[in-house]
C-alpha cells in the first residue's frame, strides 16, 4: 500500500506515489546541482521539468491512477542523468562519459523494444498503421515489418480469421505510447495545404507515409467507373446495385471523414499529421475511459467486499484480513475485466449492426431509386422523391454515422452547426417523405371499373387444358420489386410485374371459357380504366396448352398502378385442368399479391397447402360437379376442406365422445378413446357425458353442452353462409390477396 | 585514451550542428528532435538536448514561439533566427570540408 500526493507540477496537478516524489525531488535536484553553474540554469530545468509534466501527463491520460516509482524512474531513464548527459561544455566532461556512453549503447539497443532493455511486446505507436500490432510483432521478433503485415492481411482475406487475433492483441498489448516513455502517436487529420476538397485524402497520404494521389484515386474510381458505366456495358445482373452504391459509397466515406477528422491547424498539428498515426486509438482510449466508469463501480463491489472480508477478518486475524483483501481485489480486477471484455463486445456488436443496417437501408433505397421512374410522374413527384433520398435517408444516415464517430472520440467543436444543419435537413427529408406519400396515395386512390372480357379460345372442346408460360427461351431476372430485362441492357425502360391471379371455376356448359380481368389504379377513375386498358396481357390457347404471359409489361409512360390481371378459367364438368409446374417455379407467375416480391411468400403459402394435400402443380385434375380432384380423388381444395372440418367440435369423457361438426351433433360410446376433454383442441371445463354415472352433476352438465351446442350451430351456420358467398370474389378483388380459387 | 571518451568526444561536436539542421527543416519542439535524431540513430538524452537548445537560443541563434497545445500547457517551438542560420551555413561548410578531409584520409 503506498501513500498518493497530489502536486502542482509545471501547472499540471499530478497525483504522484510519496516514495515516487522523492525519487522526483531527489533527481531535480541533481539537475540543479549539475545546471548550477550554466546561464540559463532556471529555464533548462524548467523545460525539463514541463517535459517530464507532460510525460507524466500521457501516463495518466493512458490510465494509469496515479505515478509510480516504475513511471518516475522510467522518464529519467529517457531524459537521463545528470551524469549521463552529452555535456557539450568540456568543463562538465569528467570521467563520468564512459557510463554516458555505455548509457547511450544500452538505451540504442532496447530502443526497439523498451527501456528497461527487456524485450518485452508492445504495440508500436510509432509505426502503426491501425493498432500497432504488427509493428510491435515485427519489433518484438526483429523481423520486417512489411512481412508481419503481409502474414496478418493473407489470414484477414483468406479465412477472415487475422481479424480477431488483431484485435485481441489491440486490446491486450500494452500500447507503447505507455511502455515507451516518450514515444508518440500519428494523428489523422485533414491536410489543408494540400487539399482539393477539404483535404481528407493528403491528410490520409500524410498518415500512411504515401502520395495523397493513392487516396484520391480510390476515392475516385467508382464515381470515374459511374461516369463510364455504359461503355463498359452492363455489369451482368446487379449493374444498377454496383453502380449506386459504390460511388455514393466512396462519397459517403469522404464526407464522413471531412465531419470528423479535426484540420490541422497548428504547427504542433501538422507535425502530428506527419510524425505521428491516425487515431483509432483515439477512439479506443474514449472507449476505455467510458469503461472507467464501469471499472471504478466494480471496484466499489470490491471494495465492499474487501470490508466484509475485513470484518471476518476480525475473528481470523489480521493476516488473514490483509489475504482476503488482496484477493477480493484481484477478484474486482478481475470482473473488471470481464465486464470490461463484454461491455466492448456489445457496443461493438451493437455499433457495428446499427452502421450495417443503416447502410443495408441506404443502399437499399438507392437501389431501388433507378425504378421510380417506373412509379413517380415527373414534376413534383420527381423532387420529393429525390428530396426523400438525400434528407430523409442519406442525411441521416451520414448524421447518425458522424454522431457516433464523433461521440467515441469525443469530439465537440462545431457540433452545433452540424444538429442545426442536419436537423433542417431531416425536416425537409420529413416534408418530403409527407408529400410523396400524399401525391402517390393520390395516384392510387381510384381503381378502374371491373371488366370482364372473353379470352378467344381456338378450340374450347378440348379434353384438358394445361396453363404454362411462355416458352422457356424468354428469361427475366428478378431484381427486387420489378424484374428487369437483362438483354437490352441500357434500354431498361420496361419491367415486368408479376401481379396474375388464376381461378379455376366450373363451367356451366361443356366447353372450356377464359376471361381476364385487368384492373389497376389512378389518380381518376378514368385515368384507372385507361391504364387498365392499356395492359397488354396475351393468353392464347394452343390445342391443350394455354399460354399465358409472365407479367405484366410496364414503362415509364404506364407507370406502375398496382396493375393486375385476373384470369378465370371455366372448367367443364368431367374435364382436366393443370397449372405447369413451370408457371410456379421457374417463370415465377404469382398467383396473388400486388408485387412480385410476395411471390416467394405466396407460393410458400401454395406449398404448404399442397402439404396438407391441396392443390399440386404439375398435377392433372378433374373438374366433377364437387370441385376438382385428381385422379387419386384426392380433392384441390382439400385443405379449405380440412379448414372445414377443423371447426368441429370433440369433446371425449372417458368412454364417451361428442363431436358437433357439419353432419350435425354425434355422440359416440368409444371404446378405444381416451382422453381429455377437447373443445377446438382447448381444453375446455372438465364435465361428464351426457350419459354419465354421477348423476348429481348431469343436469349442470347438460345445460352448458346445450350451450355450447347453439354457438357451434350458429358458427356453423355463419360458416356455411360465408361458404356460400365465397363461391365469386371478384367484387372484392384488386386489392385481394385471394389464392387460386376453385369451384 | 579511451576508446568511448573519443567516440563521445567526436559525436559531442557534431551535435549542435545536427540539433540546428532539425530544426532547420521546420519548428521543431524538443521531443521532435530527439525522436528524429534517434531516427537517424544518434541518440542523445532530453537532459542534453535541453541545456543545448538553452545555449543556442542564449547565443541568439535559436527563437522559440509558445504553441498551444491539446494537451496541457503550451510548448516551446524552436526555430532558427538569421543568425542562427548564417551560423548553420558556416558550419555545414566546415562539415563537408571536415567530412571530405576524413574520407579523403581514410580512403
Amino acid at each position: 500500500m503506498k501513500q498518493v500526493i497530489n502536486i502542482n507540477f509545471q501547472g499540471r496537478v499530478v497525483p504522484i506515489e510519496v516514495s515516487a516524489y522523492d525519487i522526483l525531488k531527489a533527481y531535480v535536484d541533481s539537475l540543479s546541482r549539475h545546471f548550477s553553474m550554466e546561464d540559463g540554469k532556471d529555464e533548462i530545468i524548467n523545460d525539463i521539468e514541463n517535459r517530464i509534466g507532460e510525460l507524466f501527463q500521457e501516463r495518466i491520460k493512458a490510465g494509469a491512477v496515479c505515478i509510480t516509482d516504475e513511471d518516475v524512474n522510467a522518464i529519467i531513464k529517457s531524459i537521463g542523468r545528470p551524469e549521463d548527459f552529452d555535456d557539450a561544455d568540456p568543463s562538465a566532461t569528467t570521467g563520468n562519459t564512459d557510463a554516458a556512453e555505455q548509457n547511450t549503447q544500452q538505451q540504442q539497443q532496447s530502443s526497439a523494444t523498451n527501456t528497461s532493455g527487456k524485450r518485452r511486446l508492445f504495440r508500436d505507436e510509432n509505426h502503426k498503421l491501425v493498432g500497432g500490432v504488427c509493428s510491435g510483432i515485427a519489433n518484438y521478433f526483429d523481423i520486417d515489418i512489411v512481412i508481419v503485415r503481409i502474414v496478418f492481411l493473407v489470414l484477414l482475406f483468406s479465412f477472415g480469421i487475422g481479424f480477431i487475433p488483431y484485435v485481441i492483441l489491440w486490446i491486450a498489448v500494452p500500447s507503447s505510447a505507455t511502455t515507451v516513455i516518450g514515444s508518440r502517436r500519428k494523428k489523422l487529420y485533414r491536410d489543408n495545404d494540400e487539399k482539393y476538397i477539404a483535404g481528407v485524402c493528403s491528410g490520409i497520404g500524410n498518415y500512411l507515409g504515401i502520395n495523397a494521389w493513392i487516396p484520391r484515386v480510390l476515392f475516385l474510381l467508382p464515381l470515374l467507373s459511374f461516369a463510364s458505366k455504359n461503355r463498359w456495358g452492363n455489369w451482368g445482373d446487379y449493374g444498377d446495385f454496383n453502380f449506386f452504391s459504390f460511388s455514393p459509397g466512396a462519397l459517403f466515406i469522404y464526407i464522413i471523414l471531412w465531419l470528423v477528422l479535426p484540420e490541422a491547424k497548428t504547427t504542433a498539428e501538422k507535425l502530428e499529421m506527419k510524425g505521428e498515426k491516425v487515431d483509432m486509438n483515439t477512439i479506443k482510449n474514449s472507449v476505455v475511459e467510458e469503461m472507467k466508469g464501469v471499472q471504478e463501480r466494480v471496484q466499489k463491489f470490491g471494495k465492499e467486499a474487501v470490508n466484509v472480508a475485513n470484518e471476518r477478518g476480525k475473528v481470523f486475524g489480521a493476516e488473514a484480513g490483509s489475504l482476503a483483501k488482496k484477493g477480493s481485489r484481484s477478484l474486482g480486477d478481475v470482473i473488471a475485466m470481464l465486464v470490461k471484455g463484454i461491455v466492448y463486445f456489445i457496443l461493438g456488436v451493437v455499433g457495428i449492426s446499427l452502421i450495417i443496417a443503416l447502410f443495408a437501408f441506404g443502399i437499399a433505397a438507392m437501389g431501388v431509386f433507378p425504378m421510380k421512374d417506373f412509379l413517380l410522374t415527373r414534376g413534383w413527384q420527381n423532387v420529393f422523391a429525390w428530396g426523400t433520398l438525400l434528407f430523409f435517408i442519406i442525411a441521416p444516415m451520414i448524421a447518425v454515422i458522424t454522431w457516433i464517430i464523433r461521440k467515441l472520440a469525443k469530439m465537440k467543436t462545431g457540433s452545433k452547426m452540424l444538429k442545426l444543419g442536419f436537423s433542417a435537413m431531416w425536416v425537409i427529408g420529413w416534408v418530403s417523405v409527407i408529400l410523396l406519400i400524399a401525391s402517390l396515395s393520390k395516384d392510387f386512390r381510384h381503381s378502374s371499373n371491373i371488366n370482364e372480357q372473353e379470352v378467344f379460345l381456338s378450340n374450347p372442346g378440348v379434353q384438358s387444358l394445361e396453363i404454362t408460360t411462355l416458352a422457356p427461351g424468354t428469361r427475366f431476372t428478378r431484381n427486387r420489386w420489378f424484374s428487369m430485362e437483362p438483354f437490352e441492357g441500357t434500354d431498361e425502360d420496361s419491367a415486368v410485374i408479376r401481379n396474375t391471379t388464376i381461378h379455376i371455376v366450373k363451367a356451366t356448359n361443356d366447353s372450356f371459357r377464359v376471361s381476364m380481368i385487368r384492373t389497376a389504379c389512378g389518380n381518376t377513375r378514368r385515368n384507372a380504366d385507361t391504364l387498365a386498358s392499356l395492359i397488354n396481357f396475351n393468353a392464347e390457347q394452343k390445342d391443350s396448352l394455354l399460354v399465358i404471359d409472365q407479367g405484366i409489361n410496364i414503362n415509364k409512360v404506364n407507370k406502375f398502378r398496382n396493375q393486375h390481371v385476373i384470369i378465370t378459367v371455366y372448367v367443364p364438368v368431367g374435364k382436366k385442368i393443370k397449372i405447369n409446374d413451370r408457371v410456379n417455379t421457374s417463370s415465377r407467375i404469382n398467383f396473388s399479391g400486388p408485387f412480385n416480391n410476395n411471390w416467394e411468400r405466396d407460393f410458400e403459402s401454395i406449398k404448404f397447402e399442397n402439404l396438407e394435400d391441396g392443390w399440386d402443380e404439375g398435377e392433372w385434375y378433374t373438374m366433377t360437379k364437387d370441385g376438382l380432384f385428381t385422379k387419386d380423388g384426392k380433392p384441390a381444395d382439400s385443405y379449405r376442406r380440412n379448414n372445414k372440418n377443423r371447426s368441429i367440435i370433440e369433446v371425449r369423457e372417458g368412454k364417451e365422445r361428442l363431436r358437433i361438426d357439419r353432419n350435425g351433433i354425434t355422440i359416440e360410446d368409444n371404446n378405444d378413446s381416451e382422453g381429455n376433454y377437447r373443445y377446438n383442441d382447448k381444453p375446455m371445463d372438465k364435465f361428464d357425458s351426457i350419459k354419465l354415472n354421477i348423476k348429481k352433476e348431469e343436469k349442470r352438465y347438460k345445460d352448458s353442452l346445450q350451450k355450447e351446442k347453439e354457438k357451434i350451430e350458429k358458427q356453423l351456420e355463419k360458416y356455411d353462409n360465408r361458404e356460400e358467398s365465397n363461391t365469386f370474389l371478384l367484387k372484392s378483388l384488386p386489392f385481394k390477396n385471394a389464392m387460386v380459387l376453385f369451384n | 585514451m579511451n576508446i568511448d571518451n573519443t567516440a563521445s568526444q567526436m559525436r559531442k561536436g557534431v551535435l549542435e550542428f545536427c540539433i540546428l539542421s532539425v530544426i532547420k527543416q521546420g519548428e521543431a519542439y524538443p521531443s521532435d528532435i530527439i525522436d528524429k535524431m534517434k531516427a537517424a540513430n544518434l541518440n542523445i538524452f532530453e537532459g542534453t538536448l535541453y541545456p543545448l537548445l538553452t545555449r543556442l537560443k542564449n547565443a541568439e541563434l535559436l527563437t522559440y514561439r509558445w504553441v498551444e497545445s491539446n494537451s496541457g500547457p503550451p510548448r516551446k517551438y524552436f526555430m532558427l533566427t538569421d543568425k542562427g542560420a548564417d551560423f548553420y551555413k558556416e558550419l555545414e561548410a566546415t562539415w563537408s570540408e571536415l567530412a571530405n578531409a576524413v574520407a579523403a584520409l581514410t580512403k
